[in-house]
């Protein structure tokens, strides 16, 4: 892999990026650095290690602990290397007899208080401070060790993933700085002074009860043992480690899978992952052992109809009993009577062959995926206005920002990582608006405040971003240079005059959007005229019925104001699951082949049946949601669904578990028995991320290897099973290796041709388009012009929702995701993050609440016009008035019971921030939570029998 | 009614028409809804919501049965 550092080694000091460039002798070798730089990085450069404890090349230079002295020719004294910065000329020793004795003593000072107990301490083998007492030389302590002392001080053990001994803290203030420097938490803080001073999270606090979010970053950081992985406590030290991509969120962190064996250890964040630069939140860093829990099902079993019990089987009986039934649907009701859902928790190769079995092996393209009811507003939306489906930026071109605007999002719960680099970039002093209706974290958190919240009522986006677009055009804070150079003219003049209409006044929007106008006016004009302006956008944009409108809407301003084509500013969608980036890049949609090449186009069609052997259909195929209603109309009957959880995640829950029933074939394949896979006839065990080889794509358009790290637990990789499939439905498919379908990818998909598997090693990663025009990759798209030429401005207007609040529905439902857990939780709740969040609420204002005497824990009806469900209450003044929030990360709150088929008019992507209900108090579950739990029970009943036989014949076997 | 698809695709034609309604007279946004309807929309899809126009088709707004007799 290209390196310009070794990703492995600690240069103690952040890198400086100067171009003026200085030299200076080290230990008599000439050494050239940016201005700016240590002498310890300057030093650490040449390879010229010096000793160090406080430390650390994430973290601004701190100074306490002095081991990292030096002397400088002409210069008194020692002085601490991390906090000197180079100079033209300096001559600088870092080891000298009086360095020596200073290091020493400092280091005998240390080890007075820390315990001598490295053969059984954790971190033996992997502990800095051990390291150094090494370094230094140190023989003997001669204060003894009968002083005062730490060493009796209680351990904090609260945390469910790492504990705090503060007994071997040598208080360097690393976890602290990494806290607020990495994280941007500011949870840590150095209580007391002197003798006494000691690590404390939150005041004074367990590490569960303060407001860590456990991403890591302290145990990171420690020296010691102090803050340790309580798996490592556990399991001892890794033996080797493979660097491989996160199955969380769209942020794609890269990790280093720690391991023993086939074991993983544990997951460190990968210092040189490009996405995350080696920072991580609590999913990726610690929610790893949902891959190996108990519920992982690898063994293919098949039943021919739901209430009767699952029978374990072969793979090749599960195979042709799957394809047999596929190929029986067809002959009786059509070559269109069947489909399959690609997942964005997949990697690109698989989704890529799943759509191509369906494409080619059904010989339909009713193949679809879950940024149906994400993201997929924001394909229609970006491709319209700037002519590619995907994300402008970089994220570390938030670095460049001076004014961010956060959209129907929530970075530091649902995209951390990313949070932390904004947090980062806002602590530095860029502006922010966040646009919600709900008071998110980011707009007040430490050293942390937005300059606007708008907050906005649910519905009403476009009818807000046509008021920025409004306030914009008629004050005369357009770039019109950029306008004339790189947009199309006669579309931005029509939408010129559209949003000059007085109807997109922000006085005449306030009605609608509860914004009041001078807020709008004040957030307009500082978005307009800061200089570098970025908007970050989530699902409060797409999931609405206008959200391909919304997403265009935002394309306008970015276009209007020339924030498009460099660093630091730009359209840049969130995306909520770590691949949905490529599951649409690899032509999961009905309408569109891989990079975005639409089914009806001949001449595209016409290579891709050259290279596949077959005959492709030109005409699209169903959505999901169409896919549901055909199926209760009979005319679609079979269903292929690889690693999405429809059941839970789609919205109107009786309307999904209606169509799954009426369904005569349904083939789940997933590491566990989901709430689809209850409906289902065939269940193809699936595979982890840590079992799999391939490539995600990110929200920024990255790239990255997904690198197998353990086998494959039912003993095939995912790939693998679709081409079994493929290849019992008489379409063959032969690939021996997932890079083969890379090749084919990049050989049928314009924006990948220079993407491959060893480009992927040698560059780390690829932001596409990669090819001839862009054999890197491309970090900032549209720089000199648009796919499409020139941009489209499109014309924008608000449609009000069907979905109203009413006197039957008077309040307003939207949902959302939390930091813990991810996405239906299939994976997250199998860990230990369940003590964060062990059952989804319904949030409310304290003034709903009061008005249906409502108090903090009472269980609540919500009821909406597609169902009703009982969750408890959280009163919160994070809420505006009559809007509710929740989440829906456990099945049997049945948030989606109450969510509507409402769905954008561009795209079907469900209206799930749009609910009207009522809320009352009740003292029972719904009919539906009934029904659901006695679901539940026969089908974790029927699974339970098919494995204790399965059991049962495996030992018979061996007898 | 009857048809599940049948009401989703009367909703969703209609809707398309409403938030395209900007681009002019019915014809002008029918032109348009026929453009995205055949880009978009399935095969059956098409033939059930042409169908239902050829049977009175009363639930769908002017341009949408102007667009759909396009197809």
């Amino acid at each position: 892999m290209l390196q310009h550092f070794d990703p492995n080694k600690d240069y103690g000091t952040p890198a400086r990026l100067s171009e003026n460039l200085i030299t200076l002798q080290i230990d008599g070798v000439a050494v050239t650095v940016p201005e700016g730089t240590s002498v310890l990085r300057a030093a650490a450069e040449a390879d010229i290690n010096i000793p160090k404890l406080c430390a650390s090349d994430n973290l601004e230079a701190f100074g306490s602990c002095r081991i990292c002295a030096v002397e400088i020719e002409g210069r008194r004294g020692t002085p601490a290397s991390c906090t000197t910065p180079v100079e033209a000329g300096m001559q600088v020793n870092t080891q000298t007899d009086k360095l020596a004795r200073l290091r020493r003593n400092i280091m005998e000072l240390y080890i007075s208080d820390h315990p001598l107990d490295c053969l059984t301490c954790p971190s033996n083998g992997d502990c800095e401070l051990q390291d150094m007492a090494g370094a230094v030389g140190l023989r003997e302590v001669r204060y003894g060790f009968k002083g005062d002392n730490h060493l009796d001080a209680q351990k904090d053990e609260s945390n469910p993933y790492f504990t705090f001994d503060p007994s071997k803290c040598i208080v360097c203030s690393r976890c602290v700085r990494a806290c607020e420097e990495v994280q941007g938490t500011f949870a840590l803080t150095i209580s007391g002074r002197g003798f006494d001073s000691t690590v404390s999270p939150g005041q004074d606090q367990p590490f569960l009860d303060s407001e860590c979010v456990s991403c890591g970053a302290c145990v990171q950081s420690c020296p010691t043992s102090t803050l340790m992985e309580k798996s490592v406590i556990d399991a001892g030290q890794p033996e080797h480690s493979v660097v491989t991509t996160c199955a969380y969120c769209g942020v794609g962190c890269s990790f280093k899978a720690d391991m023993k064996g086939s074991e993983v250890i544990r997951m460190v964040p990968y210092k040189d992952g490009q996405a995350n630069h080696g920072h991580s939140c609590v999913k990726g860093r610690f929610a790893f052992g949902y891959a190996t829990h108990e519920d992982r099902i690898t063994q293919p079993m098949i039943r021919d109809s739901i209430d009767q019990p699952w029978q374990e089987v072969s793979w090749d009986e599960a195979i042709s009993f799957a394809a047999e039934r596929m190929r029986a649907i067809q002959a009786e009701h059509g070559r269109e009577s069947i489909g399959g859902i690609t997942s964005s928790r997949c990697t690109n190769e698989e989704t890529y062959l799943v759509q191509k079995l369906i494409r080619a092996a059904f010989g339909n393209n009713n193949t679809d995926t879950c940024a149906r009811v994400c993201h997929s507003p924001t394909g229609y939306g970006l491709k319209t206005t700037l002519g590619e489906s995907a994300g402008t930026q970089t994220f570390d071109s938030v670095m460049h920002a001076d004014l961010v605007m956060v959209i129907g999002a929530n970075p530091t719960d649902a995209h951390p990582v990313f949070g932390s680099l904004l947090k980062r970039r806002l602590r530095e002093g860029a502006k922010l608006i966040v646009v919600d209706p709900r008071r998110i974290d980011l707009v007040k958190s430490p050293h942390v405040e937005t300059q606007h919240h708008l907050k906005l009522r649910p519905g009403s986006n476009v009818a807000f971003v046509n008021a920025m677009a409004h306030v914009i055009v008629t004050e005369g804070l357009e770039d019109s240079a950029f306008i004339a150079e790189r947009c199309e003219e006669q579309a931005y003049q029509a939408w010129r005059t559209f949003i000059s209409e007085p109807q997109h006044a922000p006085e005449q929007t306030e009605a609608i959007t509860g914004i009041p106008a001078d807020e709008l006016r004040s957030a307009a004009r500082l978005y307009a005229q800061a200089g570098n302006a970025a908007i970050y956008y989530g699902l409060g944009v797409t999931e609405h019925s206008q959200g391909s409108s919304m997403v265009m809407g935002i394309a306008n301003l970015a276009l209007a104001t020339g924030n498009i084509g460099r660093e630091g500013v730009g359209v840049n969608p969130l995306r909520g699951q770590n691949n949905v980036q490529g599951s649409c890049d690899m032509g999961s949609f009905p309408h569109e082949l891989p990079g975005y090449q639409h089914v009806a186009d001949d001449a595209v069609r016409s290579r891709f049946e050259a290279r596949w052997n077959v005959e492709l259909d030109n005409e699209p195929g169903l959505r999901i949601p169409n896919m549901f209603d055909a199926a209760l109309d009979g005319t679609f009957r079979g269903l292929y669904c690889q690693g999405e959880d429809i059941a839970q995640s789609d919205p109107n829950t009786s309307h999904v578990e209606a169509a799954l029933k009426a369904l005569d074939c349904l083939i789940v394949q997933d590491i566990f028995l989901n709430e689809t896979a209850k409906f289902a006839h065939v269940f193809l065990p699936g595979s982890s991320f840590l079992e799999k080889d391939g490539t995600f794509t990110n929200a920024e358009r990255r790239i990255n290897r997904v690198r197998k790290v353990m086998p494959p637990l039912a003993g095939k990789a995912d790939w693998e099973v679709t081409m079994l499939l493929s290849n019992a439905l008489g379409y063959p498919m032969d690939y021996q290796d997932p890079s083969e379908i890379m090749d084919e990818i990049a050989a049928l998909t314009p924006t990948f041709t220079g993407v491959s598997y060893d480009r992927l090693e040698e560059l780390g990663s690829i932001q596409w388009p990669c090819n001839e025009s862009a054999p890197d990759g491309t970090p900032t798209m549209h720089l000199e012009s648009f796919p499409i030429g020139k941009a489209h401005f499109a014309i924008t207007e608000y449609v009000a929702t069907e979905e109203r609040s009413s006197r039957r529905f008077p309040l307003l439902l939207t949902t959302g995701r939390i930091l813990s857990q991810y996405n239906v939780g299939a994976q997250t709740r199998r860990t230990d993050n369940q003590v964060w969040h062990d059952e989804d609420v319904l949030e409310l204002h304290p003034h709903d609440a009061e008005e249906r005497g409502v108090n903090e824990g009472d269980w609540l009806g919500v009821a909406s016009r597609a169902g009703e469900t009982v969750m408890r209450a959280r009163i919160s003044d994070r809420m505006q008035p009559g809007v509710v929030y929740t989440t829906f990360h456990h099945p049997g709150s049945g948030a989606n019971v109450v969510t509507t088929d409402n769905s954008d008019w561009a795209t079907n992507c469900p209206e799930y921030k749009v609910t009207a209900v009522q809320v009352v108090k009740v003292n029972q579950p719904s009919e539906w939570q009934e029904r659901y739990r006695n679901f539940d029970e026969q089908q974790q009943a029927l699974l339970a029998k098919a494995r204790a036989e399965g059991r049962g014949r495996k030992s018979r076997s061996r007898v | 009614m009857g048809s599940h698809q049948l009401a989703s695709l009367i909703r969703m034609a209609n809707q398309i028409a409403e938030n395209n309604r900007h681009v002019g007279d019915d014809a002008a946004v029918a032109h348009v809804v026929s453009g995205h309807l055949s880009r978009f929309w399935a095969r059956s899809m098409k033939q059930q919501i042409q169908a239902y126009l050829e049977a009175g088709g009363e639930e769908l707004n002017p341009a949408a049965r102007v667009a759909i007799a396009q197809l």
